[in-house]
Order: structure tokens, then sequence, then C-alpha cells
């Protein structure tokens, strides 16, 4: 009897946190379908709005496409990159021996304590005198600029340290002695070992990259280069924003997210709690 | 294992390489703006600022054919976020020519930024505006921007309903805000509507009414805190309160409720810019049903006249963009000078301009269907070139910010002076740093 009501009370918790938690994406996916009036009112119903609205999303002097399309370079070279030396840099600061590595790792993890706020204005001013020098490309207004400082963050570095901590050491000895190089072995022997690791780190940058809104705002100039976020946060500048289009845009904007994560999600989960196969 | 090293090698080699190249070639072209006969202007709303510059676009077209002008949308936070930024670490590469700033914080860039923008004296005429904006747009003798945007306030009713409740169009001309709540009884036990709606969290009526008497958050110098011993701001304050605790006002709490009162037939009236109109008129099925009548004015202030305003914008020209000469000549052919530019805005945007020739195309003396036949532009325009002339000063946003908190203690009933007291000080410590 007892254990029937428990199990009565966690299932009708569970069931209140899931309705909390999918409500607002109901919402959207039902907004994307009514007029921005219809939403305002807090209509709850299928409406007929959906093909004019989407018409509307894609036929403005906004350029949603393009926006797709940066968000979408940005965010996989971002994540590619990411991956690749944050891995590196935690397999190199557990790996390998050195006196210093604790207390430059130590000063790493300090660095995830200050806020990017006050960090903008000073990476403002150095990327924006790259523009004058021929790594322009890599300056304000260009693509790098957004990737680059996303690209070796403190806390991939020590998700990954965390992750190879239960990597088994003996591994590497048995490689070196088998006369494999040091790259090779973290090619060869560690990558496929982590797959688990990767996936979950690959979800949270790209999550981010494609939701990173204030540093792309302040870094990319010219209209053409926005990314989605930038796009969507236009569109509902206006005294009266058109909610019906805004849904639309913002349920494209989701679903890569999603995708992304209902496909890796097995290997998010291991991921997380740090398992290696 | 040397060739799986070198493998790497080159193919990162590469992969840096084509990336480099990739946008190499887009950034060097956005970058020469400066050379060619190109502006950039920068505004928010595409239903409104930006309909206003596509139509200047059209109009600067026939007389230079070679110009290329970009406009681009942004939200307007956004615009300031990035032009705080830009301005901030002193780097104007990526900044548009033309920048369109809202009233109340444009003097907070021209004193922190002296610098950053262009002269626009040669090209703006004082006395061709409403008096009031150049409160805000000058820096000593120059003049910084060109005016755009009356927010001259009104108070729009609905016809229908106060006739339900007895009152005819007569009765809403120049009445006090303490005459307003009292309709506001009648309208809600004869009609079961409320008057208006208010979010508690948004201090813009508060505006309205200390602009009213010529007063502000702040001292004609921009930055003295006047907001203990404010006659306006108290009685302000005690109207805001009045309005929602005798229950005329219906709360809601955010801006999309406010038009969603208003598009439903909630409520009776608004008191709010001439901006709102098209929101209202949105509604088309309340056509013939609404009216515009002068703002209220404070009963116990003597300086207070029915014109005041909210919100409304100006143009500015950013000096160290590049073909500055340029954008002043855009700005003087259009929203400087043309009237006929203003006549397009109105029928196409209903736009109020704060040009004071406007007042003599068609559009102006035309008569409203949706406002049951009263002439719209006309009154609003009239009522525009009457708003007390106010110095927004440099802080109207961060001490707005604090004093909602306050209202709030005020609606709560704590007494107006001590809770406006403890306002001035931490108001005075925050912006001190």
């Amino acid at each position: 009897m007892k254990g029937k009501v428990l199990s009565f009370i966690k299932y009708f918790l569970l069931i209140v946190m899931s309705i909390l938690s999918i409500f607002p994406f109901v919402w959207m996916v039902l907004g994307m379908t009514n007029k921005t009036i219809d939403i305002t009112a807090g209509k709850l119903m299928i409406g007929d709005q959906l093909t004019i609205n989407f018409t509307n999303l894609f036929n403005n002097s906004l350029n949603f496409t393009g926006a797709l399309r940066n968000s979408a370079v940005i965010a996989v070279i971002t994540t590619v990159l990411a991956l690749i030396l944050s891995s590196m840099a935690g397999y190199g600061f557990e790996i390998f021996k050195s006196k210093t590595k604790d207390r430059i790792f130590n000063f790493l993890l300090l660095s995830m304590m200050v806020p990017f706020a006050a960090l903008m204005i000073p990476l403002y001013r150095m990327f924006s005198q790259l523009n004058g020098t021929p790594l322009r490309s890599i300056g304000i207004n260009s693509m790098f600029v957004v990737i680059v400082p996303s690209v070796c963050t403190a806390f991939l570095i020590f998700f990954f340290r965390q992750n190879i901590k239960s990597f088994p050491k003996e591994l590497v000895e048995a490689a070196r002695l088998d006369g494999l190089g040091e790259l090779a072995i973290f090619f060869r022997v560690y990558l496929p070992s982590a797959k688990n690791t990767y996936a979950a780190a690959a979800i949270i940058t790209f999550m981010n990259s494609w939701n990173n809104y204030l540093w792309p705002l302040v870094a990319l100039q010219s209209p053409e280069k926005r990314t989605v976020p930038l796009i969507l946060s236009a569109m509902g500048a206006s005294y009266t924003p058109d909610y019906g289009m805004m849904m639309c845009g913002i349920v494209i904007a989701t679903l890569p997210t999603a995708a992304i994560f209902f496909v890796m999600q097995k290997q998010f989960v291991q991921g997380m709690i740090g398992s290696v196969k | 294992m040397k060739r799986l090293k070198k493998i790497l090698i080159v193919a990162g080699t590469s992969l840096l390489l084509v990336m480099l190249a990739a946008c190499g070639g887009g950034s060097s072209a956005s970058n020469d703006s400066s050379g060619s006969k190109k502006i950039t202007i920068w505004a928010w709303d595409e239903t409104f600022n930006i309909k206003a510059v596509e139509e200047a676009k059209k109009i600067y077209k026939e007389k230079d054919k070679d110009v290329k002008v970009e406009v681009v949308t942004m939200s307007q936070d956004d615009i300031v976020q990035k032009l705080n930024t830009s301005l901030a670490s002193g780097n104007t590469d990526g900044l548009p020519n033309i920048v369109l700033i809202e009233d109340y914080r444009i003097q907070g860039y021209l004193t922190s930024y002296p610098d950053a923008f262009a002269d626009l004296s040669n090209i703006v005429n004082e006395d061709d505006f409403s008096d009031y904006k150049f409160a805000v747009n000058k820096v000593g003798s120059k003049i910084y921007g060109v005016p755009f945007d009356s927010g001259v306030a009104g108070l729009f009713y609905r016809t229908d309903y106060l006739e339900q409740a007895g009152y005819t169009a007569k009765d809403l001309q120049n009445i006090t805000w303490d005459q307003y709540i009292a309709i506001g009884k009648d309208v809600k036990n004869k009609t079961g509507h409320a008057l208006l709606s208010i979010n508690p969290s948004d201090l813009g009526l508060i505006r309205i009414m200390m602009q009213s008497a010529g007063e502000w958050y702040t001292a004609k110098d921009g930055e003295t805190v006047t907001v203990s011993n404010n006659e306006a701001l108290k009685e302000g304050m005690k109207v805001f309160a009045e309005l929602i605790n005798s229950g005329v006002a219906t709360q809601v709490s955010d801006w999309d409720g406010g038009v969603n009162a208003v598009q439903s037939g909630d409520v009776a009236s608004s008191p709010t810019g001439s901006w709102y109109s098209s929101t209202i008129m949105g509604a088309a099925d309340q056509s013939g049903k609404w009216a515009i009548a002068p703002i209220p004015t404070l009963a116990d202030n003597s300086k207070s006249i029915p014109a005041s305003s909210i919100g409304g914008g100006g143009w500015y020209v950013i000096k160290g963009v590049g073909n500055t000469k340029l954008a002043k000549d855009f700005l003087k052919q259009t929203f400087a000078t043309s009237s006929d530019l203003m006549d397009t805005l109105a029928n196409k945007i209903g736009l109020i301009s704060t040009l004071k020739s406007a007042a003599s195309t068609d559009a102006y003396k035309a008569k409203s269907e949706f406002y049951g036949g009263q002439q719209v532009f006309k009154d609003l325009s009239e009522w525009s070139a009457e708003v007390p002339s106010v110095n927004y000063g440099l802080h109207t946003y961060a001490i707005e910010s604090i004093l909602t908190e306050y209202a709030q203690k005020i609606i709560d009933g704590a007494d107006i002076d001590t809770v406006l007291k403890d306002a001035q000080t931490q108001i005075e410590s925050s912006i001190a740093n």
C-alpha cells in the first residue's frame, strides 16, 4: 500500500514537471499556425496560418535562409575544432607528467569564473586591431571572430580531462612499448574508446555555438553575416511583432539542436557519467 | 607513424588555408565601403522605422542614383549593445553611417562619447521642428541629430464605451488625471470595462505626466537626480497608484498584454504616444469607435499643460565611419527637410512628424475614418508643437529600473515622500558608480 502511494506521488510529480517543461514547446508549435493576435490572446488551438507565416518568414528583408547557413557553418566548424583541440589538451593534462601542469590547470579553471561580459570589450578591441593587418580574415566581422573564442574553453578541457581519468593508462604504456607515436596513441588508442565523451562534448559545443547571442551580436557587423539568434532578435524588435512568423523561425532554429540531441541521446548520457568502452 | 603525423599536418594546414581564404573574400568586400558611395543605416522595427528609411531611400535615389543605401534591421537593444561595445573600445569599424537613437538615450551617448557623432548644425534648422526635440539632441549650441518621430501623447478612447457611460467628446477635452479617474469609475460601473490597462513595472505614464509639467527624473543639467522634492513626479506617482488601487485599471504584465487589452476591446482608453495608433488600428473591427483627446493634466501643478510626449527618436551620424558628407546629405535631403516624405510616411505608417511643414501636406488635413472623422494628424501635430522641452539627461532608464521597485511600494500604500527620498538615495549611489 505504502509503495503504491509513493509511486503515485512520484509519477504525479514527474507528470507535472514534464507538462511544465513540454508546454512552452507545444505552445511554440501551435503558435506557428496562428495569427499574432491569437497568440497574444493565448489561443491554444491549431490555426490556419502556417503557410502564411512560413512565407512571411522566408520572404522578408532579414534573409533567414542566409542566417541558417551562417549559423550552421559556424556551429559545425566550432564543434569540430573545439572537439579536437580541447580533447587533445585534456588528454595532455592527464597523460603527460609535469610539475606545473596542475597549477596551469587551476589557472585555466579560474578563467571559467570570469563572466563573458567582462571579457567582451577587451576581446572586441583585440579582434578589431587585427582588421588593419593581414590577419583581417579573422578580425571583427569575419566568421572566425565568432569561432575562435569558443574553440578552446576551460569547461571542455576540464570535461575531457575528467573523462580521461577513467581511461586505463596501461593502454597508453602498452602502445608506447609497441612503438606507437604519441599522436598516434591519441588518435588510434584513446579516441576510439571515448566516443561517448565526444558525443556529449559535441552536443554541448554545438548547442552553445548555435544559441550564442551576445558575442556574434557585437562582433558581426554586416547584415549578411548575421546568425539565427540575431535575426530572431531583430524580428521581435517592432512595436507590433509578427509572433506567428517568429514562432516559425524559432521552431526551425530549435530543430537542429533537438535532432542532434535525440540522435546522440544515449551517448550523451553515458558521456556525462564518464564511461569508457 | 611519421606518415600519420605528416598527413595530419597537411590536412590541418590546408583546412586552415581554405577557411582563411573562404572568409578573406567576404570581409574584403565589405570593408571598402568608405571608398565607394555607400551608406549604412541601422534602425529597429520593420513595420515602422525601417519602412520610413525605405521611403527616404526612394526620395534620395531621385537626387543621386549612384549612392547605395544599406538598411539594417536590428532590435533597439541590439543597437544599444553594439554601439556601447564599439564606442567603448574606440573602434568604429563596422558601425553604420546613420543610426536611429531614442530620445531618452541620446544625451548619454553625446556626453560619454563627445567625438563619436557628427555635428549636424548646418543641415538642421531648429525653427523647422517641434521645439522639445532640441532639448535632447544638442550639446551646447551644436545640433547632433535630425529629429524624427513625435512621441506626442494623446488620450486614445473608445467613443462607444464612453457614450454608454454618459460622456461625450467634449467631456474629455482638457481634463485632469483626477477627472480621468472619476470618468473611469463611471465607465467601470456602467459598461463593466476597465478604463485602461497598466503594467505596474512600466512607468511610461509617469514620464508623460512629468513632461507635461516640464519636469524629469533629473534636473536641466541632465545629471542631478530630482526624484525627491519633485512635485510633478510625486503627483504622477499618486495618480499612478490611484489608477491601480481604484480599480479602474486592469493590470497586465507586459507590452503584449496591453496590446491585447486594446485590440480585444477590453479597455475604454489608452493614454499613450501617437505611435501607438497603428497598433490600435490593428483591430480593424473597431473602426469608427475610437477618438483621440489631448492628454490629461496634473490637477495640482500649474505648469502642467495638455501636451506631453513618450518615446520618439532621431537620426544621428557617426563620424569615424567615413562618408560623413554623404550621410549628412542623405539626411538633409530626406528627414531634415522633405515634407513630401512626411506626407508619404503619414499615409503609409501613420507617422506624426516633428517637421513643422508636414502640417501643410494633404495627409495631415485628412479625416480619419477609423477615428470617427477626426483630423488625427492635424490634432496630434498641433499638440506635438506644444510639448514642453525637457532634457532627458543621461540616466533615464537606469533611474527608472530602480524607481520601478519603489513605485510598487507607493502602490502598496507607503508614504510617498519617504519612498521617493529613499529612492533618491539609492539612485544617487548607483549612478555615482
